[in-house]
């Protein structure tokens, strides 16, 4: 189960007399098993940042993102996630002419984050086994 | 072959709903393929218009490549003695390679809300990118093709009808326009009608207006194309329809390209939300894979021949009441009317009280179609109208039901004063009796005839705890006559009726309840027939089985399975 997220960077903006700052927020977050549960994500965001709003999964910097990325992923005993913003993601769009070349953005262009203690585990695992 | 089992060979010229692809192989073929369409059916045909580009001004219709020649497939059509019908499409196609937009006028690429490149997986798993309808050049030559286009018809007299399709896809619980976009191009475009608003002091002042000028441009630039349709194929022009794409939507094409794919179920839960919408959908971009099995039937059983020649008014909508037919029809209780009034009916807690109580036997109305056909096929359901979306026309329309003896319900929040009074004067003129009620709202019940009209404050029933107590009392008044049914929130079910065969005259009528099983797990699904109903018979059923109860039935569907159950409806004694 290969994880990936798909963010995108919004500009600060004046929302009628309120400040709202500018932010890293996900678009979309999945697995090869489909889209992961928006409660579950929505936990793990509070607890990397406790000013996430209830409606949309948004971090103040790409580090918190990151975090936040990386914590779904020991969550889920995965080994890694990539992330790729929503402009990279368009650049690999326009290069795609199918299903092989659409699924081959994220490793194009995503940038890799590793789980090292899955990873870990997975040494140990194979140690033991053999 | 029927269409069932073409589906399950499945071509991919002929992806679905009677389409065919002319573009897709050598026009040599076209004769073999058009004939393996069932004969009754009506071929559609949907124009890939940027592929008739010559240049960025020349049009061609086959003088220069076969595959273009729309002429001698319009004669292998005619000579074979089939119907057929042209679709033009009035937003990016997301079945089309570009969206259809010929490659001279394909600079912009759509965005939607989070700044995605809106791309679709096809069929065949082609990824086809989405280009804006906003860049100036498509309106060109979108123009361009259409002068020629009807040029072409007109000298070869060639009379068959054009339909314009808007299409959409599904996301998030809601149907979103292709034809709406985000992108450098809408933004230009934006910023130049904002330019010329300014001259009439239209300016925007906060994000809302934003909001709303952008919709304004959307609609007057979407007008803009369909006008152009409609005056340059004139009489030849039909209207225009909506057509829901399956897994055409930005999320639909992450889900589709992952390993485990769009299930069945995810499938299942978008079929219905349209069938409840009352929007047609296509099959078009689904592969063999994602059709298999109870999809397949499915698509079939609720969008297929039948449905089809009813949406596009080759047959009369079929009644069920003034004079049913010995074909079943889809049944519903209540029609709920309003373009924008669907966060009204969720607040009030209608919809989830109907989805609990009356699955699949509602369906949610944009437009009120107020002419005879529609009137007599409809009027035994329950019509419910929110007054914010009513003016003087439809309000007299909803008075002139009430008065034809049918059951109307009037949440007045919103209505117009101009309409509240029209409303006093209509009772006191007509000398219509009022009963008042407080019952978790204001209720008032007025009786003419057969006729019923109860008016009720909708907005004291929003976020009311007590709101689904209100609509159990209401349709309690109504005194439906149905079956209960509990079944899982993953099982789908819709009802048909159809009239009494001469050896079934005890019955008022008979219901066919089809329940589908699109997960993983066997479901049971329990039948309360209320001595209104008298289990018939079960009809294909396929890995399900039915069990007769004293209360009713029992039904057992294992993962992927459907069955279809006969109940002759008779009086109470």
């Amino acid at each position: 189960m290969a994880l990936k997220l798909i963010y995108h960077f919004q500009t600060s903006q004046n929302h009628e007399d309120e400040f709202v700052p500018a932010s890293y927020g996900v678009v979309y977050f999945f697995s090869n098993e489909g889209f992961l549960d928006k409660d579950f994500l929505k936990e793990i965001a509070r607890s990397v940042n406790p000013g996430t709003s209830d409606e949309h999964l948004t971090f103040p910097n790409l580090d918190d993102l990151k975090g936040f990325a990386l914590r779904v992923c020991q969550e889920l005993s995965e080994r890694d996630v990539r992330l790729i913003s929503v402009q990279d993601y368009n650049i690999g769009i326009d290069s795609a002419k199918d299903l092989v070349s659409l699924r081959g953005i994220f490793n194009k262009y995503g940038e890799l984050i590793q789980n090292e203690s899955a990873k870990k585990k997975g040494i140990m695992a194979k140690f033991f086994k053999s | 072959m029927t269409y069932l089992e073409n589906s399950k060979t499945f071509d991919p010229l002929r992806p679905g709903e009677q389409w065919f692809y002319y573009w897709k192989t050598s026009a040599v073929l076209w004769e073999s393929q058009i004939l393996q369409f069932p004969k009754d059916e009506i071929v559609f045909l949907p124009l890939y218009w940027g592929l008739h580009a010559e240049s960025v001004t020349n049009w061609d219709f086959g003088q220069t490549l076969p595959e273009r020649d729309l002429l001698r497939l319009h004669e292998i059509l005619t000579q074979h003695g089939r119907k057929y019908c042209w679709i033009i499409p009035l937003s990016p196609a997301p079945f089309f390679p570009n969206g259809g937009i010929s490659a001279s006028a394909a600079r912009s690429l759509s965005l939607d809300k989070n700044g995605v490149q809106l791309a679709v997986l096809d069929h065949e798993m082609n990824l086809n990118k989405i280009f804006s309808f906003f860049e100036p050049k498509v309106f060109g030559a979108y123009a361009g093709f259409l002068k020629e286009f009807g040029h072409f018809l007109r000298k070869n007299k060639i009379k068959s009808p054009v339909w314009g399709s808007e299409l959409f896809y599904y996301q998030d619980g809601k149907n979103h326009s292709f034809f709406d976009d985000q992108s450098l191009a809408f933004e230009q475009g934006f910023s130049r009608f904002l330019k010329a608003l300014h001259s009439e002091n239209l300016e925007i002042s906060d994000a809302k207006s934003e909001k709303h000028l952008k919709q304004k441009y959307t609609d007057e630039v979407k007008k803009l194309f369909t006008t152009t349709a409609e005056e340059t194929l004139g009489s030849t022009w039909m209207g225009v329809q909506k057509i829901v794409i399956l897994g055409a939507s930005p999320k639909d094409t992450i889900l589709r390209s992952i390993p485990s794919g769009k299930s069945q179920l995810e499938y299942a839960k978008d079929l219905f939300y349209q069938l409840t919408n009352s929007f047609f959908i296509s099959s078009a971009l689904l592969t063999a894979e994602e059709k298999k099995d109870l999809l397949s039937s499915m698509i079939v059983e609720n969008f297929g021949h039948k449905e089809i020649q009813q949406k596009y008014n080759l047959e009369p909508p079929q009644s069920y009441n003034q004079g049913l037919s010995q074909d079943f029809v889809p049944y519903s209780v209540i029609d709920l009317f309003g373009s924008t009034s669907r966060g009204s009916f969720t607040s009030t807690k209608l919809l989830s009280y109907l989805h609990s109580n009356l699955k699949s036997l509602y369906t949610l109305q944009a437009e009120f179609p107020f002419h005879q056909e529609w009137i007599d096929a409809n009027q035994a359901r329950i019509k419910l109208f929110n007054g914010a979306e009513l003016h003087r026309r439809t309000f007299s329309q909803l008075l002139k039901l009430f008065m034809m003896g049918q059951r109307i319900l009037l949440d007045r929040t919103g209505l117009s004063e101009d309409l509240e009074k029209k409303l006093q004067i209509f009772l006191v003129e007509n000398n219509i009796k009022i009963q008042s009620v407080n019952f978790i709202t204001s209720i008032e019940i007025c009786e003419l005839g057969e006729g019923v009209l109860i008016i009720f404050q909708g907005d004291r029933l929003n976020e009311n705890p007590q709101a689904e107590l209100f609509w159990r009392q209401i349709f309690k008044f109504f005194d439906l006559s149905q079956p209960e049914v509990t079944m899982d929130p993953d099982v789908f079910s819709v009802w048909k009726i159809r009239a009494t065969s001469p050896h079934e005259l005890s019955y008022l009528n008979v219901r066919r309840l089809n329940l589908y099983n699109p997960t993983s797990y066997k479901k049971i699904v329990t039948i309360r027939t209320h001595k209104h109903f008298a289990f018939m018979k079960m009809i294909d059923p396929s890995r399900a089985n039915a069990k007769s109860t004293p209360s009713g039935v029992d039904v057992e569907i294992l993962p992927q399975g459907k069955i279809a159950l006969d109940f002759g409806h008779y009086e109470d004694t």
